[in-house]
């Protein structure tokens, strides 16, 4: 008998650790320890023995019996580890669901981190009207009277409106800085704002023409700022935009509303400044007109230009963007095109 | 432009090491934007003169010949088609590795050794097109190669050596020198160069006329013509210029035509002045400058035939106008091949006046391009003076037979004080007086230092509106002292309250919601809608503002309102998408209610900003489309933190259609519209397959709240219970009848109820249609018992059944 035992031992042993599911785990459980399993029949003919023999044979059977159970449970929670309901064909390489979310415009973005990098500097946002007199876009901006900028060509002017006097004159805003006048004659200096916006210049578009394209107009008036001021104040906000250290220099430029007037380069990111397609291999790109604000123009805004001085940028956000995307299509912008817009979620 | 360098060199002896890069940025940074530095030379490289010593038959062709060519160094076999091929010939020959264009056509390629029918050939004796001299040495006939025999050079000389073509040229961006007319000609340029390197300037001596009479120049309209030099010179001829002058024109862009015509365009690229020469035979009389009488005929030397304006200003003799003042000149009267005399024409125009006049003909000019920029009259003295040398220069037996030097209209220099104090705050720091002093003199300017500043007099080439006020001047000591050599300074400021903009922070939130969170792309469209759109969104036109000059004739409209454009999008969607979302925020305009809060006397019309917005999809789930849209608009003042909207049916837009239209409300202002794009306008767009619900609202009149105002609301204690109903009820019962009947009057723990489905269609009579809604069923004070809820559900049933007829089917 203590053979037959420890045969139902070893044999017992090998079929819990065979069993491949509950189930299997259940029926092995059922013929060893169920009513009518193999140990429970050997318990049953333990009193059948000489009663010299009972005790150590039950104990023998006992032991064995919870020997078997112990593994059984063992086993069974080795198979819950690995269970799943899951067949195993699932595919793990299926590409995910993304988020079904619209978009803003690339350009809209491009402003918000301008509106974001100047407010952390102390700037308000300015919005102006589209339509200006013509004594807003030009005159107060100290443009001489017949300057070519006025002509028709180059502004689009509102039928009914397009002669007389410069306050009677009205047009879609040629650009910005006829509103940061408005601005100023609004609020008391010192000012430090923004001003977004959309202007209008009638002219023949091409990749790199738009008939509406978007200025990011910035302005400090103080007393005693330099020109230099004005290169910290862009090389922090292009920093902070592009998300490195954006080499910027000025160099000499002519525009009627600012003296002295410049043009401000920012190295071309592209090549980092070894020249490249992007940069026409100047490794400078030209991104805005900037100056410290014609007198003229202060005085226009009521600002005392003895007293009064400051600095002006006028970002183009277009060509920022352009840039930031590689996009070679000014068009694109106005295009409306989902396709296109899609890509700057 | 282009500019030569060694043509600068002229006038500023500029150092031979001095590394051209440098002055390149130099000369950007300071002043004109320079696009480029080409090398001449180098557009030469292994292209040399030989010296043909036998010219061959090509075994193989009757058209080609086998030259032995004297390259210097050794005799090379090269195969040409030449016509004019001699032996003695010099040529031109490209030798391995040389850059030429076939036929003068095309992109340069490199010349390689090569057989040609047969015989090896060693590169290519070249015609004149070929290595990109066809305008210096115009071939008479095709092929015909250059023939380079009257340059006395031995064999092996590099043709840039023989012909002086050693020569750097500077791209300067015209765009980057609009204010400076003094820039327009090397002597210009060479006086920036002489103020930035402190090198002395070559000066002009001034031409004094001992001519017998006085030549009769009338100016008549002395606003528009400044200034007259009339000269007419005796003794000249038509013939080709020296090499040299040719060459230096050539060089910067502009074709030698001969020696007379010549004179004058080297003038102009040297000083900036435009000159012009006229044959004196066919002057009758005299000269006048005077206006255009309306439809006087005027045929240009470019053979365009005018018929002028009285705004034109013309050059005129006694029968009539000859030319048009600082354009161009007449054909009739210009150098003609007998040319023997020509009067001279150094003269000063308005520079309004001359480009209203280049842009009414479409007529453009190197002259006209000039004068527009405001030149000086002082200039007149230079460009007479070179144009004299040069004239006696060319023909030793020229004569000044009569002259006149008309000057009515004098130009005062500009004077300016500035003080240091001034100028030290601006700048951020001093710059020492002898650099201010040196710097401005150089460039022209008389200083006088006085004990607080200094008193300048502005040069009459920067009088003309360029430099006129203090800030000139400390731009002028500014960029000629280096921009980069000031220390960035850091900004200071004063703190006095946080930026608080609720109205532009709220554009910001509405257009986040609604791309964030309500799936929508925003797009941009142009202010200026398109008549097929305008056509079909709006009844009439009335009130709506037009451009004088549209980018096309359909285009004459600008947006009165945000949906015409938006349904192009749509139509130009379509075609990728059968669903999409859109909007736009934009300002719309219309013509009333002129006035500006900015200034008494402008007078703007109604702007406002508006929010557009599409919902599009497949036609046949509108309904679901609506309940987007007016899911999305509803939800928004809660997310937006602004004060609530609401719906209602009292007007419907003109584009909407008869039952798919709400108004939306602000209080009891109507702020926009939400409907369902009407057929005969979804047609009229072209929109072919999908359907728009519409939305378009005043931004203006959206509410921010100070901050956000919702309040916490505590967890219920106790459970809630959902209890749906399914009834049928007639096809015409609202929504809003259902919800008023089952909310209006207050039921015991009743919490809420809201919509779960509407359905029509199979197993429903006809004109019913099945709605399910959920009550939601609980206490503050207790969990509810079943006999309870089932309470509340026969009580909502009752209402239901009493208010809209309900048909109850589950319970």
């Amino acid at each position: 008998m203590k053979e037959k035992l420890e045969q139902l031992l070893r044999e017992g042993s090998e079929k819990i650790e065979g069993a491949k599911s509950e189930s299997e785990l259940q029926e092995i459980r059922a013929s060893l320890l169920g009513k009518s399993g193999v140990i429970t029949e050997l318990l049953k003919e333990i009193p059948k023995l000489d009663v010299s023999l009972r005790p150590e044979m039950g104990k023998a059977v006992n032991n064995v019996k919870a020997l078997l159970t112990e593994q059984i449970e063992g086993r069974r929670e080795a198979l819950l580890l690995k269970a799943s309901e899951i067949s195993p064909d699932f595919d793990c390489t299926l590409p995910g669901i993304e988020p079904q979310i619209g978009g803003l415009h690339p350009i809209t973005q491009m402003c918000y981190d301008l509106n974001d990098a100047f407010r952390s500097m102390g700037f308000e946002i300015f919005h102006g009207p589209e339509i200006t007199s013509e004594y807003y876009a030009f005159d107060n901006l100290n443009f001489p009277p017949n300057h070519p900028a006025r002509e028709s060509m180059d502004t689009y002017w509102l039928e009914g409106h397009d002669s007389g006097e410069a306050s009677d004159k009205l047009c879609l805003r040629p650009h910005l800085t006829g509103g940061s006048v408005r601005y100023m004659q609004t609020h008391k200096p010192p000012y430090r704002f923004v001003y977004p916006g959309r202007v209008y210049r009638n002219e023949t578009t091409d990749a790199r023409h738009e008939r509406a394209f978007f200025q990011y107009e910035a302005l400090i008036v103080d007393k005693d700022l330099t020109y230099t001021s004005g290169k910290v104040m862009i090389k922090s906000i292009l920093s902070k935009v592009f998300g490195q250290d954006v080499p910027v220099r000025m160099r000499a430029g002519f525009f009627p509303f600012v003296e002295p007037g410049f043009e401000i380069d920012m190295g071309c990111l592209v090549c980092g400044g070894k020249g490249c397609s992007v940069c026409k291999h100047v490794g400078w790109i030209e991104i805005m007109p900037g100056g410290t604000p014609h007198p003229n123009v202060l005085r226009a805004a009521g600002v005392d230009p003895d007293e009064y001085t400051g600095f002006y940028v006028n970002i183009g956000l277009d060509r920022l963007v352009m840039m930031r995307y590689g996009v070679d299509d000014v068009r694109l912008f106005h295009g409306t095109d989902l396709r296109f817009l899609n890509q700057f979620r | 432009m282009k500019l030569s360098l060694n043509w600068i060199k002229d006038y500023v002896k500029i150092p031979e090491d001095m590394d051209l890069s440098r002055l390149a940025y130099d000369l950007t940074m300071s002043t004109v934007e320079v696009e480029g530095v080409h090398d001449l030379g180098k557009q030469f490289e292994n292209i040399i003169i030989g010296i043909i010593r036998e010219v061959l038959p090509h075994p193989n062709a009757d058209k080609l010949r086998v030259c032995r060519v004297d390259i210097g160094e050794e005799v090379k076999e090269i195969v040409c088609g030449g016509s004019n091929l001699y032996e003695g010939e010099r040529v031109v020959v490209a030798c391995p590795g040389a850059m030429v264009r076939w036929h003068g056509e095309g992109e340069p390629v490199e010349i390689k050794n090569t057989k040609l029918r047969g015989v090896a050939s060693f590169g290519m004796i070249c015609a004149s097109d070929e290595v990109g001299l066809g305008d210096l040495f115009p071939a008479e006939e095709e092929h015909m190669i250059m023939d380079m025999s009257h340059l006395d050079v031995p064999a092996g000389t590099p043709v840039a050596k023989a012909l002086d073509l050693d020569d750097m040229i500077l791209e300067i961006d015209n765009k980057s020198m609009t204010n400076r007319p003094d820039l327009w000609g090397h002597y210009g340029i060479a006086r920036e160069l002489a103020a930035l390197y402190d090198l002395p300037l070559v000066e002009f001596e001034k031409y004094t006329p001992n001519a017998v009479e006085e030549y009769d120049v009338r100016i008549l309209d002395e606003e528009r013509c400044p200034r007259y030099i009339g000269a007419k010179i005796e003794g000249l001829s038509v013939k080709p210029s020296p090499f040299e002058i040719q060459s230096r024109i050539w060089r910067v862009g502009m074709r030698p035509i001969n020696a007379l015509v010549d004179v004058t365009n080297y003038v102009m690229l040297a000083l900036g002045q435009p000159t012009h020469v006229f044959d004196s035979n066919h002057i009758i009389d005299h000269i006048e400058v005077r206006r255009a009488n309306e439809g006087e005929k005027l045929l240009l030397l470019n053979d365009k035939a005018l018929e002028l304006s009285t705004d034109d200003l013309v050059i005129a003799d006694a029968e009539g106008a000859v030319a048009l003042a600082g354009v161009m000149g007449g054909a009739k009267d210009s150098v003609l091949p007998e040319t023997e005399s020509v009067i001279l024409e150094v003269a000063n125009f308005d520079s309004k006046g001359v480009r209203r006049t280049a842009l009414r003909y479409d007529n453009r000019t190197e002259a006209s391009s000039r004068y527009e920029k405001a030149i000086d009259p002082e200039r007149c003295d230079l460009a007479l003076s070179m144009a004299m040398e040069l004239f006696a220069s060319l023909y030793p037996e020229m004569k000044v037979t009569a002259y006149n030097d008309k000057y009515p209209n004098k130009l005062v220099k500009k004077e300016i004080d500035v003080d240091f104090d001034w100028l030290d705050r601006r700048l951020g720091m001093r710059i020492p007086q002898e650099i201010v002093a040196r710097k401005l003199g150089t460039m022209g300017f008389e200083v006088t230092f006085t004990d607080v500043g200094m008193h300048i007099v502005v040069p009459t080439w920067r009088s003309t509106g360029d430099v006129s006020i203090k800030a000139d001047i400390m731009e002028e000591v500014a960029r000629m002292y280096g921009y980069e050599n000031f220390q960035p300074t850091p900004i200071t400021t004063t703190f006095e309250s946080a930026i608080n903009q609720l109205d532009w922070d709220l554009v910001r939130k509405v257009k986040e919601y609604l791309a964030f969170r309500c799936n929508m792309q925003e797009i941009f469209t142009y202010p200026w809608m398109t008549d097929t759109f305008v056509n079909a969104i709006l009844e009439n036109t009335d009130g709506v503002l037009a451009l004088s000059t549209p980018p096309s004739p359909s285009e004459k409209y600008i947006r009165s309102t945000l949906l015409p454009n938006i349904c192009k999008a749509i139509v130009k969607n379509e075609r990728s998408f059968d669903e999409f979302a859109i909007f736009e925020e934009a300002q719309i305009f219309a013509d009333r209610d002129y006035t500006s809060p900015y200034d008494p006397v402008e007078k703007l019309p109604y702007q406002r900003k508006h929010l557009g917005c599409a919902f599009v999809g497949k036609s046949d789930n509108v309904s679901e489309l609506f309940r987007r849209a007016k899911g999305v608009i509803g939800a928004m003042p809660r997310y937006t933190h602004m004060e609530g909207f609401e719906f209602r049916q009292v007007e419907k837009p003109y584009w909407a259609d008869d039952t798919v239209w709400m108004n939306i409300y602000l209080g009891d202002e109507k702020i926009g519209d939400l409907a369902l794009l009407s057929k005969k306008a979804t047609m009229a767009c072209g929109i072919k397959v999908v359907s728009a619900v519409l939305v378009e609202m005043d931004m203006e009149a959206f509410r921010p709240f100070n901050s956000r105002t919702n309040k916490f609301t505590h967890l219920p204690e106790f459970p809630m219970n959902d209890y749906d109903l399914s009834f049928f009820v007639d096809s015409m019962v609202k929504w809003e009848d259902i919800y008023n009947a089952v909310m209006g009057k207050k039921t015991e723990f009743l919490q809420d109820v809201k919509f779960v489905d509407e359905y029509k269609g199979k197993q429903i009579p006809e004109g019913k249609k099945s709605i399910t809604i959920r009550l939601v069923i609980g206490s503050g004070e207790k969990t509810l018992t079943g006999e309870e809820i089932e309470a509340v559900a026969k009580s909502v049933i009752k209402k239901l059944v009493k208010a809209v007829e309900a048909d109850i089917r589950t319970a």
